[in-house]
């Protein structure tokens, strides 16, 4: 592919946002951090994809006018947790066929605890007419009887699932702009608040407000001296099952052999992995599907090679401990991170020599679980 | 609430199906008739004991229940049923709950 990705910027993240603070502001904080990065101006971008649950009534032209960007590509996304995948696919074609030379892609949330309770419990209509009504607990509750679901189907107990929250805090100790740095333990984990059976605490991602923003154009814009980081290879599903599954396999079963087929790299070859993750269950879900999990034995992967961190996956903390501020943002975070540990720049939590990252987006939990997901291989080309 | 619960059945090619669809995701047919089902069987539960942005919250439980052989539907519990139990299905406001088949509703 002929874009990359030459500049990432996030706003600081809050678990409570202050007066004067809202999506927009943080979004915009976001993009002066990217632009930065990229060593470019405003005037520079001639695109832009955004995805928020707390922008309306403003749509993405509002945003634009007052960002002052005058723009002939310009895009909504309504996807979640896979709306960063989304628009970071749409963006590469928008470069590559010369609709737009340089494209912002940003997301961000300031919902509160209060606002995104609202949002979770009319997220659909289904979500309004037959869930909510039963207290279903907005997405904690669905992904509690997947995550049972899950338990049973494969053997797994609550401590297979702590050492994926211990091992994502630990990661994120090396990552300054994580909400959550200090150590957890598997006595803290299991010890926690029970949320929604079985789900505990540090099982559900926790809400933050805060924003992201990556920005693509031809690789020649790349800041002097930064390896270039291409997409070598990007797959989306929208309602792969019609909700008629039992959750277990997320849309990117659907396409995992055509993605590392088209990215010519086979899943022992990643470096790195950047797996959206809103449930433990789900990237246990989504590493199966993309044929991460040798034998299919996610017991001894979540034991092994993801509590003893032998498999580097969310190496900025996940949102598990970094935050998510909306699904949008937590996963341009996810994007960010596969290209700053591909461009040697993550600084403590650096894995060395990263050349090949795997970043996924899983999301809108549509009635049973979620109907959109999507995968993208990345690579450090210079 | 009402006693039973209502599915949709395409006319066309038999898949059960809830929430009701404008095309039927099998045969894409537009046809759906409305099937009461009375009973269904649990298959996983979950305690919601917290509920975002709320702090009086009560706990209730929610049940993955399947009621055909090829349709599951989340399900309001109001009593102590649990995985494998069969329950009796009610309906408040196209919203599902459920109880240990042959028990009472709970006042």
């Amino acid at each position: 592919m002929k874009a990359a990705i030459i500049g990432v910027g996030q706003s600081p993240y809050t678990r409570r946002p202050e007066s004067g603070q809202s999506a927009h502001t943080f979004i915009r904080d976001a993009v002066r951090a990217a632009l930065a990065d990229a060593d470019i101006s405003a005037r520079d971008i001639d695109g832009m994809a955004v995805a928020s649950f707390s922008l309306a009534p403003d749509t993405a032209v509002d945003l634009a006018w007052k960002l002052g960007l005058s723009l002939k590509w310009l895009l909504q996304d309504t996807n979640g947790g896979s709306s960063a995948m989304n628009m970071l696919g749409h963006a590469l074609r928008g470069i590559e066929t010369g609709a737009a030379s340089v494209i912002l892609v940003t997301a961000g949330d300031a919902t509160g605890l209060a606002g995104y309770g609202k949002i979770a419990a009319s997220y659909n209509i289904a979500t309004r007419d037959h869930l909510a009504p039963l207290g279903h607990g907005g997405p904690n509750g669905v992904y509690a009887l997947v995550t049972a679901r899950q338990m049973k189907t494969y053997g797994l107990d609550k401590t297979d699932y702590g050492h994926m929250a211990i091992a994502q805090r630990a990661w994120a100790a090396g990552n300054p702009n994580a909400v959550y740095r200090a150590p957890l333990t598997m006595e803290e984990y299991l010890g926690a608040p029970m949320v929604a059976d079985p789900l505990t605490r540090y099982d559900c991602v926790p809400v933050v407000a805060g924003a992201q923003a990556i920005i693509l154009a031809h690789p020649e814009r790349v800041p002097r001296g930064r390896p270039v980081v291409r997409v070598r290879a990007i797959r989306h599903s929208f309602n792969h099952d019609n909700q008629a599954g039992d959750g277990l396999k997320t849309g990117i079963s659907t396409f995992a052999d055509a993605l590392w087929r088209e990215a010519g790299v086979r899943p022992g070859d990643i470096d790195v992995a950047c797996i959206y993750d809103d449930y433990p269950a789900m990237v246990l879900a989504q590493l199966a599907d993309l044929g991460l999990i040798p034998n299919g034995d996610l017991k001894r992967f979540a034991r092994v090679d993801i509590g003893e961190r032998r498999f580097p996956l969310n190496t900025h903390g996940g949102m598990m401990s970094a935050g998510q501020p909306g699904g949008p943002a937590g996963g341009l975070n996810h994007i960010s991170e596969a290209v700053l540990q591909l461009q040697d720049r993550a600084g403590a939590r650096q894995v060395p020599n990263a050349r090949l990252a795997v970043v996924t987006g899983y999301g809108m939990t549509m009635y049973r679980y979620g109907g959109t997901a999507a995968a993208a291989i990345l690579e450090r080309t210079a | 609430m009402t006693r039973g619960f209502t599915i949709f059945r395409c006319r066309n090619c038999g898949a059960a199906l809830f929430p009701e669809r404008l095309l039927c995701p099998r045969c894409h047919g537009a046809d759906f008739a409305p099937e009461r089902r009375d009973r269904g069987t649990v298959e996983e539960i979950s305690t919601i004991r917290h509920m975002i942005g709320q702090t009086d919250w009560k706990p209730r439980v929610i049940a993955n229940v399947r009621v055909a052989e090829d349709l599951h539907i989340t399900v309001g519990l109001l009593d102590s049923s649990g995985p494998g139990d069969t329950i009796d299905l009610y309906e408040k406001a196209g919203a599902p709950f459920g109880v240990a088949h042959g028990a009472s509703l709970p006042s």
